[in-house]
């Protein structure tokens, strides 16, 4: 296992307490995270079709339109053998033993959710994929495969999710989008694992040619998590823009590693991850822009903005740039601060009570992303999710069966 | 004259450990609009903030009430539900909060919150009124707006808030004639005997629009002499001077 004494990548997170040993595998997905991820989907989008990554094999929902159009969408296992070309194009994006957690996953992983776009087809509703997780000392290997042909163009929405309390749960997940030619993606994905979950996940995008992410991710829980969010921008032209917000309490570690791999020419991207920690909370992130000597007039951007908003909490921010090219405009800038008492007395000028006047900043702070997002259901959900995290304390996880 | 709706008296107040405010009496009656004049660094402002609770400004001494309740005590909040507004001379930018939205959030603070329909239409006329553009409704409150659009924004939220006494911090300064008359009259058409207004400025020409009932004048943290719409006219014509000059005898 990785340790924070001997791996550079791994010195501000300290997973010596993580014993992947000790989990067994889910065999079935809990029904009522199910039915309470399901319930955030038809608030959120319910046109959207509704996936489920578990072991076993469960129908897709509301997927009738999405085949009608050619569209394929089924579990990563049957993919597999039936499609063994279109999963190996996606998958040869990552080696399995690029990590211990990436060859955990490619030893484990089972059902999982495959989603092929054929060229030329824009999808007409939303993939809504959920992995569910329930009980205690279970292991879980999420994984989502998402394959655009030429020209085609999808919304998704991957929800990660547990019960609410403090069962001890170990996700170790891996998410391969692959864009083609013109394609454009819509990905976005919510983090809101139990207080005992501890997550580590490798989310890839490889675009090529003229392809466009949109890219954006909610962190809310977990006992401590570490993902990649990493884009390939191998075509000319390419474009990406990443987008995240991260809030945790308690004792919640957040880990956010990103990479902006420029590779073909003229390609741009654009990152902006947002933090608010409280308690004794504590995040850590590192974004590198590597730019190839091949990617000519790249244009990367980088940024990481910390809001601190208890003592004890805690952000670092590495951002990084690597330019191997002439003709480049990249640039990166983090920050860390805590609430400003000159907005704070402004809002308490007006009635608003000081714990609310915070609420509300660090609500704008957050907004100022959300309003970014095109997905607005998706928007509107994370923000309610946050708004609980903000008001409630602790409830990270879904209230399974609410609704 | 009527009720006091502020009453100010023998107030001293320290900034970092600078004694600013020297012994201010003032009293505004309900409805009443009230200018206080002064040089630079006479302490207006600093007047206008301790009023309003700002926790730099330390109250060493004297008392503060309104409506008979005692201000000192009492956070920002507290002060705003009494029905106390300052216009700032600089308002705060808070990204991400729009204007509804931080609209919404104040009236719900102070127990006025109505319908939607009722709040948007109501919003709708005050900004007409205002000549502020639509699209003001879901800005991020005061970010990126100009000195002017600070100011008609500051005076929407009076308009929408309407408390028992706003006190307008140099609301016309940065202003230019056509929207120093905007303003003006957004703020006439709120006055009444529901609100009161104690305007701080160093230009009479805002006091040729709002009319006030009395004219303070405060010096070196003191109100060293008051008067009527006249005083106004006599300190454009000839200055500070010849007052200060005759307070500071009567004092002596």
């Amino acid at each position: 296992m990785p340790s924070s004494q001997r791996d550079e990548d791994w010195r501000r997170t300290d997973i010596s307490s993580l014993h992947p040993d000790r989990f067994t595998p889910i065999e079935v997905a809990d029904p009522a995270v199910v039915d309470a991820m399901r319930a955030q989907r038809d608030s959120a989008d319910p046109k959207a079709a509704f996936v489920i990554d578990s072991p076993t094999p469960t129908p897709v929902e509301g997927a009738d339109t999405l085949l009608a159009q050619g569209i394929i969408l089924t579990t990563l296992e049957e993919a597999a053998m039936v499609h063994p070309e279109l999963v190996q194009r996606a998958l040869s994006s990552v080696r399995v033993d690029e990590s211990k957690f990436t060859a955990l996953w490619n030893a484990l992983w089972r059902g999982g959710v495959f989603v092929y776009v054929p060229r030329g087809v824009e999808a007409l509703v939303p993939v809504w994929v959920a992995h569910p997780a329930g009980g205690e000392d279970r292991a879980t290997f999420p994984s989502t495969v998402v394959v655009l042909d030429e020209g085609a163009a999808l919304t998704v929405i991957d929800a990660y999710a547990s019960p609410s309390g403090p069962a001890a749960l170990f996700s170790d997940a891996m998410v391969i989008l692959s864009a083609g030619r013109d394609a454009r993606l819509d990905y976005n994905t919510v983090q809101q694992w139990g207080e005992g979950v501890w997550h580590v996940a490798l989310q890839r995008a490889v675009l090529d040619a003229n392809a466009k992410l949109r890219f954006m991710g909610v962190t809310l829980g977990a006992r401590l998590q570490k993902v990649w969010w990493e884009v390939l921008l191998d075509g000319i032209g390419s474009e990406a823009d990443i987008l995240g917000i991260c809030f945790g309490d308690g004792t919640q570690h957040f880990d956010h590693q990103s990479l902006q791999a420029h590779v073909g020419a003229e390609t741009r991207s654009n990152l902006l991850l947002k933090v608010a920690v409280r308690d004794h909370a504590r995040s850590v992130y590192g974004g590198m822009i590597d730019v190839a000597p091949t990617a000519v007039h790249a244009d990367g951007y980088v940024a990481n903005r910390n809001l601190l908003l208890s003592q004890g909490a805690k952000a670092d921010s590495i951002p990084r740039l690597e330019i191997r090219a002439n003709d480049v405009k990249c640039g990166h800038g983090a920050t860390a601060g805590h609430i400003d008492s000159d907005q704070r007395f402004y809002l308490m000028t007006r009635g608003v009570p000081p714990e609310e006047a915070s609420s509300l900043i660090v609500r704008g702070f957050m907004d100022d992303v959300l309003d970014r997002v095109p997905h607005r259901g998706f928007a509107e959900l994370a923000g309610a999710l946050l708004e609980a995290e903000i008001a409630g304390g602790s409830v990270a996880g879904v209230t399974a069966g609410a609704q | 004259m009527s009720k006091a709706v502020l009453s100010i008296s023998g107030l001293h107040a320290t900034v970092e450990g600078k004694e600013i405010l020297k012994g201010v009496d003032l009293e505004v009656a309900q409805g009443e609009i009230h200018a206080l004049m002064g040089p630079n660094g006479s302490g207006k402002s600093t007047l206008a903030y301790t009023l309003m609770g700002h926790p730099k400004y330390v109250v060493t001494g004297g008392s503060a009430t309104f409506d008979g309740e005692d201000l000192l005590p009492l956070t920002a909040d507290a002060r705003a539900r009494l029905g106390l507004f300052l216009c700032f001379q600089y308002p705060t930018a808070i990204p991400g909060v729009s204007t509804v939205n931080f609209l919404r959030a104040a009236l719900r603070a102070q127990g006025k919150e109505m319908p939607a329909r009722e709040f948007l239409n109501r919003l709708s006329t005050e900004m007409q009124a205002l000549k502020i553009d639509e699209s003001f409704r879901a800005r991020y409150i005061n970010d990126g707006f100009s000195g002017g659009e600070k100011k008609r924004a500051e005076i929407l939220q009076l308009a929408m808030l309407r408390p028992k006494l706003a006190i307008l911090d140099e609301t016309d300064s940065g202003l230019d004639v056509d929207a120093l008359r905007t303003v003006a009259d957004g703020v006439m058409r709120l006055c009444g005997p529901d609100m009161g207004v104690l305007v701080i400025t160093h230009y009479p020409r805002i006091l040729e629009h709002l009319h006030p009932d009395r004219v303070h004048v405060l010096h070196d943290g003191r109100v060293v002499t008051s008067g009527g719409a006249d005083l106004a006219r006599e300190i454009e014509r000839e200055g500070y001077e010849p007052i200060l000059g005759t307070a500071a005898a009567a004092t002596a």
